[in-house]
């Protein structure tokens, strides 16, 4: 039972680590670390849309990002894109995670 | 022996029927739903839920009957009318497209087993302004929203009667829809269940939580936070963006099907728009 609870400690804590660190880096300039995150987070919010789970600022999140990367501010562009990121991928898992829903049981 | 395997087999088949719960259909969360917000609020009939809010509050509803002594949308009702008389440009009119118009609210949504979809009303309108050369109207407000008004008011008193049909396109429609109502979506993880059934008549800030029973019956509405009348797919985008979901577009097909759901889960209830709220 503890061997359990403790692999799944483990998981959670990986799950938890990949979603706040994002994808890895490509690239050694700023600029091509924002573009690599930028397109990684355009992939998830289309994976998000297309199982109808996109959230509301994602969008809003991916033009900001683009306004302050045409300033050259590509540390704040990178921060918002990736926020975008982990939004489409969680707004894509909610949507898969929703797919079945029935009554609830404040309902039966 | 052929007692004990008639015996035997009897014995089994019950048990699998105790095991498989009954497929449940339309009817089934028809009954499920309405009994739901009955028990909720003890002592609210049925119609009454056609009042939203004012029906489970009393302070709410004291300023809300204050507002109905000069209903705020009556221009609208006038303007709609006007809307309605008007031919068009080819000399023909709704009239040409709704022979039993105007009050025609309760004939929506309804399955359209030619098209294969759920049909709205405000779907219809711009169909019908189409056919006649019309430029279709917009659909969260403005136009669509005032010709809707007068027709809402032309209703008012006719049951809500949406039929789910034994076709299944149309239960695959409805299906949809209840999936929509019942799913969390959104960066707040909430669903149209969690708000309008989990907790209906509690407070989020200052305002009452409403029942979703009832929620289709008013509209179009005049809401005092628009300042305007707005159609039921312009707030069904404003709860999605409430709980930071991308809203869907205004007569999309989630947006029809979940009509579809909601409106029938309001059938019986007396239709009263266009309404005035918060």
């Amino acid at each position: 039972m503890k061997t359990l609870s403790l692999f799944r400690a483990a998981g959670l804590a990986l799950v938890l680590t990949g979603l706040a660190n994002g994808p890895a880096l490509a690239g050694d300039s700023a600029q091509a670390q924002y573009e690599d995150m930028y397109q990684q987070a355009k992939a998830a919010q289309k994976r998000a849309a297309s199982v109808e789970g996109e959230w509301r600022d994602i969008g809003k999140f991916l033009k900001k990002a683009q306004a302050l990367a045409k300033k050259g501010d590509y540390e704040a562009a990178f921060k918002l894109a990736r926020k975008a990121y982990i939004q489409g991928k969680l707004g894509y898992t909610q949507a898969l995670s929703q797919q079945k829903v029935d009554w609830p049981s404040y309902f039966k | 022996m052929l007692k004990r395997i008639i015996t035997l087999a009897g014995t089994l088949g019950l048990c699998l029927s105790l095991a498989t719960p009954a497929q449940a259909g339309p009817k089934e969360d028809l009954a499920r739903f309405q009994h739901f917000y009955l028990k909720r609020f003890p002592g609210v009939p049925l119609k009454e839920f056609a009042n939203g809010v004012y029906a489970i509050d009393k302070v709410s509803r004291e300023n809300w009957e204050a507002i109905e002594e000069f209903p705020p949308y009556e221009p609208y009702v006038e303007e709609g009318k006007e809307m309605w008389n008007t031919p068009f440009k080819d000399g023909k009119g709704y009239k040409d497209c709704f022979p039993d118009g105007p009050a025609i609210k309760a004939d929506y949504p309804r399955w359209d087993a030619a098209s294969k979809r759920v049909l709205t009303l405000e779907l219809a309108i711009n169909e019908c302004r189409q056919a006649h050369g019309e430029k279709p109207l917009k659909y969260k407000k403005g136009p669509i929203a005032i010709l809707t008004a007068y027709i809402a008011w032309e209703s008012r008193g006719k049951p809500t009667h949406v039929v789910i049909p034994d076709d299944p396109d149309a239960r695959a429609a409805y299906e949809r829809g209840k999936r929509f109502w019942l799913a969390r979506r959104g960066q707040l993880n909430f669903s149209c269940a969690t708000c309008h059934a989990q907790n209906a008549g509690k407070h989020i800030r200052a305002d009452i939580l409403s029942p979703a029973l009832g929620h289709t019956t008013h509209f179009p509405v005049y809401r005092s936070k628009w300042g305007e009348l707005g159609t039921l797919h312009r707030r069904f985008t404003g709860c999605n963006k409430q709980v930071r979901a991308k809203p869907f577009k205004p007569q999309s097909e989630q947006y029809r099907d979940l009509e579809y759901f909601l409106t029938y889960m309001s059938n019986g209830i007396p239709l009263n728009g266009p309404g005035a709220r918060k």
